[in-house]
């Protein structure tokens, strides 16, 4: 029995440790994408504006291909920045017309993962290209790096008291459950609503034992 | 008397409530130490950007007070960023050349100055951009929601394995053992089955002692009672014995019917696991093959999922009865883990429709063999009390999957998601293995056939309520959660996380309101009025879907969905429940009639979805299917009219557990 009472509690305390390590990560992972979010906000504005003047153009008739001074722009925007890796403008089929880096003309567009897009889209509302603006993952890892390390700092002693916590809960149940056990064993010190039963019924045996046939021990002490 | 398993039950979630709270705080500074200086940050580049314009206007010969435009331009820049309260240009000397925002309130918010400087470095201008407070706690305000969320899913997760553990035939010890301290705390002096043979054995043993004693000793004081021919010694005696339980024998509680609990949480919740991505998912498997289109490409997978589980009820049923409930569920959930596990490798659209049919056949064949495993150990009111048990066990996975498997999906990706619902019907498999009693094996399966459910169908007002409400019900509710509202989100930006967290108003809802709703209608003895009400609501919420476009109405659809179907969906059971009462032998064929067709709606709804998306958009395609939903309930309203009578058999609270 106290060894089932005692894996049971050590059942329990690792639950409470998952259940605190899981909503600790949990909390960690929306942090980092709240993170993300407002980081890629703050880049997404020079995406849209420099999106927004490749449509003017386009606009005024020029072809995206033709718009050669959005290369000065992106370097521009990109010098502004110095958490801008590259800023790129390809084509619908991905390939970059201009870039903030000029060696990127010409290549296609690889998908990567710290980068915010825009469409370019004609008067009509057809795409006729992208500004890809990458930007510095250490950006994100910094930040990444912070959010660990502030919710470790908490998460980590919180599990720990968590745990313990459950352990010493367990263990005073273990022990009032063990002591009820054992007053059980003797009806005078049965809980309130049994002695009141046991009472009720020892009246009334002992009325039917008027004559003696039966008798009735042990005798609820007082 | 609280027992060892109820305290450290309470303990644990008490506990857990203060350690989360523990986190959520310390997720909040986290939250102010890096989202903050991004927002600041976001400021100072937008001041920036808006400096290198002013020196290429001033380096093309423009002075400062001769730009034009500029606080139209700061007036767009502050449209598209909320937090942007004002904007403002000042030449060195201190005047003001442009602004647009109040500056009244704002004298305590952080402002981020960038200059602007001539080709030689003279300072042109100072670009002061404040940034509004109330917008920085807005935007922590709503990690820390998402937080509390996963807060609130941690706790649930950690209930149910307590629950698991708590319900494992391991701790039979103690549950002898509190069952006697119970009874004896209530003033019950019966004598106690089992328990001897078990660990607790030299604490139950001088328990039993004194009760079999005493038992020894009224039956002789009855027996010389009863010699004596003294019929009021006897009745004092009878009297005292059904007051106190004494000499009766008490069999313990048989947990078999609920044992299925967690091994139908876990694979519950494998599949609520996908919810919020795999609309995403399908699209971009199908995104090659130019004959589907992306919202068709969306809602097939989900269509084929809940049409296979909706056709295969009726014949798993039997199938199950046939092989055992136990088998039924190992065969379903491997199956289906071996569907999730093809979802997760495949690239190939067709595939992905197949793996997802083998996941819908054995999802099916696990929900009839768990219910007809409660069904099969359970009786009178146990089994009512069973099924809540059960349909608590799917609500409690409904709530949890989505945002775990949202995040799953941002963090890892889809494949990942997918796997994690192949390892965790795997583990649903193992914990039924060893929880589930050995299959009874029915000789002839007594199952459902065609002919049962076309009988049913004559019960008096059974199919308006069906054609009425529970079919537009479950249009809705598979429509809206698990197809319009993922891809209207994402279609929004939102993450797969944030479009779980969205699925969780719905299940939430459910889980408060129902046993709520249900009493209610009990008390006012107006079960059709609910079913109606619930219909209205729910089709209302869905209705405003076009008044005003955005995320708000979004949330107030899946609010009054979850408010409207918790009203109606035990009313509903309870009624379709005194249908099958009425039809004496048919009640089977009736709850099969029903069961199948919600199913139907479950199928029918993301199937109408898309091709409404496809024609009308997001709006207007779910005021369509919210119209259904109040036509429906109008036309059971009407068709009921003066043949509504309160106080019929069926109870709605006793209904819950069959409101799934």
């Amino acid at each position: 029995m106290t060894r089932t009472t005692l894996w049971l509690i050590a059942l329990f305390a690792l639950i409470a440790a998952a259940c605190v390590a899981f909503g600790a990560y949990f909390s960690y992972v929306t942090l980092l994408n709240a993170h993300r979010a407002a980081i890629e906000a703050r880049f997404g504005i020079t995406a849209e504006r420099l999106a927004g003047t490749a449509e003017r153009a386009s606009s005024l008739g020029i072809a995206l291909p033709a718009q050669a001074t959005l290369a000065d722009l992106l370097r521009r925007e990109a010098e502004i920045e110095a958490a801008i890796a590259s800023i790129d403008v390809v084509d619908e089929r991905g390939v970059v017309l201009f870039s903030s880096r000029p060696e990127r003309v010409g290549a296609a567009d690889p998908k990567v993962r710290n980068a915010v897009s825009r469409r370019i889209t004609n008067d009509l509302g057809v795409a006729i290209g992208r500004v890809e603006l990458r930007y510095d993952p250490a950006t994100l890892a910094v930040g990444s790096a912070a959010l660990a390390d502030d919710l470790s700092v908490i998460a980590v002693p919180t599990l720990a008291v968590a745990c313990l916590a459950t352990i010493l809960v367990g263990l005073l149940l273990a022990m009032s459950l063990r002591r009820s056990a054992l007053r059980a064993a003797e009806p005078s010190s049965w809980p309130p609503a049994a002695r009141a039963a046991f009472e009720a019924v020892s009246q009334v045996h002992a009325r039917t034992a008027a004559d003696g046939a039966v008798t009735l021990k042990p005798e609820l002490r007082p | 008397m609280i027992g060892f398993r109820a305290g450290i039950s309470i303990a644990i979630a008490a506990v857990l409530c203060v350690a989360l709270a523990v986190v959520g705080w310390g997720a909040r500074s986290a939250a102010e130490r890096t989202i903050v200086p991004e927002i600041l940050a976001k400021a100072e580049s937008v001041g920036r950007s808006a400096a290198s314009l002013v020196e290429v206007a001033y380096g093309a010969g423009i002075p400062l007070d001769r730009m034009v435009g500029v606080p139209a331009y700061f007036a767009d820049l502050r449209a598209a960023n909320r937090e942007f309260a004002l904007i403002r240009m000042t030449a060195p000397d201190g005047r003001e050349i442009a602004r647009s925002g109040p500056a009244a309130g704002m004298a305590a918010a952080p402002v981020v100055h960038v200059a602007a400087a001539s080709r030689s470095g003279v300072p042109i201008a100072d670009i002061a951009v404040t940034v509004d407070p109330s917008v920085i706690s807005e935007e922590v305000g709503g990690v820390l929601i998402d937080v509390a969320f996963i807060g609130v899913v941690s706790l649930l997760i950690a209930l149910e394995l307590v629950a698991l553990v708590i319900g494992t035939s391991g701790i039979a010890a103690l549950s002898a053992l509190e069952d006697r301290l119970r009874a004896l705390a209530k003033g019950r002096l019966a004598l106690h089955e089992g328990g001897a043979e078990t660990r607790a054995r030299e604490l139950v043993a001088p328990i039993d002692r004194q009760m079999s004693d005493l038992a020894a000793r009224h039956a002789a004081a009855r027996a010389a009672a009863a010699r004596a021919g003294d019929a009021e010694a006897l009745a004092q005696l009878d009297q005292v014995s059904r007051r106190t339980g004494l000499g009766a024998v008490t069999t313990p509680e048989c947990q078999a019917a609920v044992a299925v609990r967690p091994a139908l949480f876990l694979f519950m919740l494998a599949e609520e696991l996908t919810r919020p991505f795999l609309p995403r998912f399908a699209q971009g498997l199908a995104a090659g093959d130019g004959a589907i289109g992306p919202d068709m490409a969306a809602s097939l997978p989900i269509v084929a999922f809940m049409a296979v589980v909706a056709l295969c009820q009726i014949p798993f049923a039997a199938l199950s009865e046939r092989m055992g409930r136990r088998p039924g569920f190992l065969i379903g959930a491997l199956l289906a883990a071996c569907g999730y596990a093809l979802s997760a490798s495949t690239g190939d659209y067709t595939l992905f429709l197949a793996a997802r049919v083998a996941t819908a056949v054995g999802y099916a064949l696990v929900f009839v063999s768990a219910q007809g495993h409660v069904v099969d150990y359970s009786a009178g009111s146990a089994r009512t009390t069973a099924l809540a048990v059960f349909v608590r066990a799917i609500m409690v996975a409904s709530l949890c999957g989505p945002p775990i498997g949202g995040v799953i999906a941002d963090r890892l990706g889809p494949q990942a998601a997918f796997f994690l619902a192949a390892g965790l019907a795997i583990v649903a498999l193992g914990v039924a293995a060893l929880t589930l009693p050995a299959a009874r094996h029915a000789v002839k399966g007594a199952g459902l056939s065609w002919r049962d459910l076309k009988d049913a169908a004559r019960a008096p007002r059974l199919m308006a309520l069906l054609v009425g409400c529970a079919f537009p019900a479950k249009l809705l509710l598979a429509a809206l959660c698990f197809l319009l509202v993922p891809l209207q989100l994402q279609a929004l930006g939102y993450s797969s996380a944030a479009i779980g967290r969205f699925q969780m108003i719905y299940p939430i809802l459910m889980v408060v309101l129902v046993p709520v709703f249900a009493a209610m209608a009990d008390r006012m003895a107006a079960r059709a009025g609910f079913v109606v009400l619930g219909g209205l609501v729910a089709g209302a919420g869905a209705l405003a879907l076009p008044l005003f476009p955005g995320v708000l109405v979004i949330a107030l659809a899946l609010v009054l969905l979850g408010i409207g179907q918790s009203m109606s969906i035990a009313s509903q059971s309870a009624l379709v429940a005194d249908s099958a009462s009425a039809t004496g032998g048919r009640s089977a064929g009736v709850l099969g009639l029903f069961r199948l067709v919600e199913r139907s709606g479950n199928a029918a709804g993301p199937a109408a979805a898309g091709a409404l998306l496809a024609s009308i958009g997001f709006a207007s395609a779910g005021a369509a299917l919210g119209a259904v939903v109040v036509a429906g309930a109008a036309l059971y309203a009407l068709a009921g009219r003066g043949a509504l009578r309160p106080g019929a058999a069926a109870s709605a609270s006793a209904s819950e557990g069959g409101a799934l």
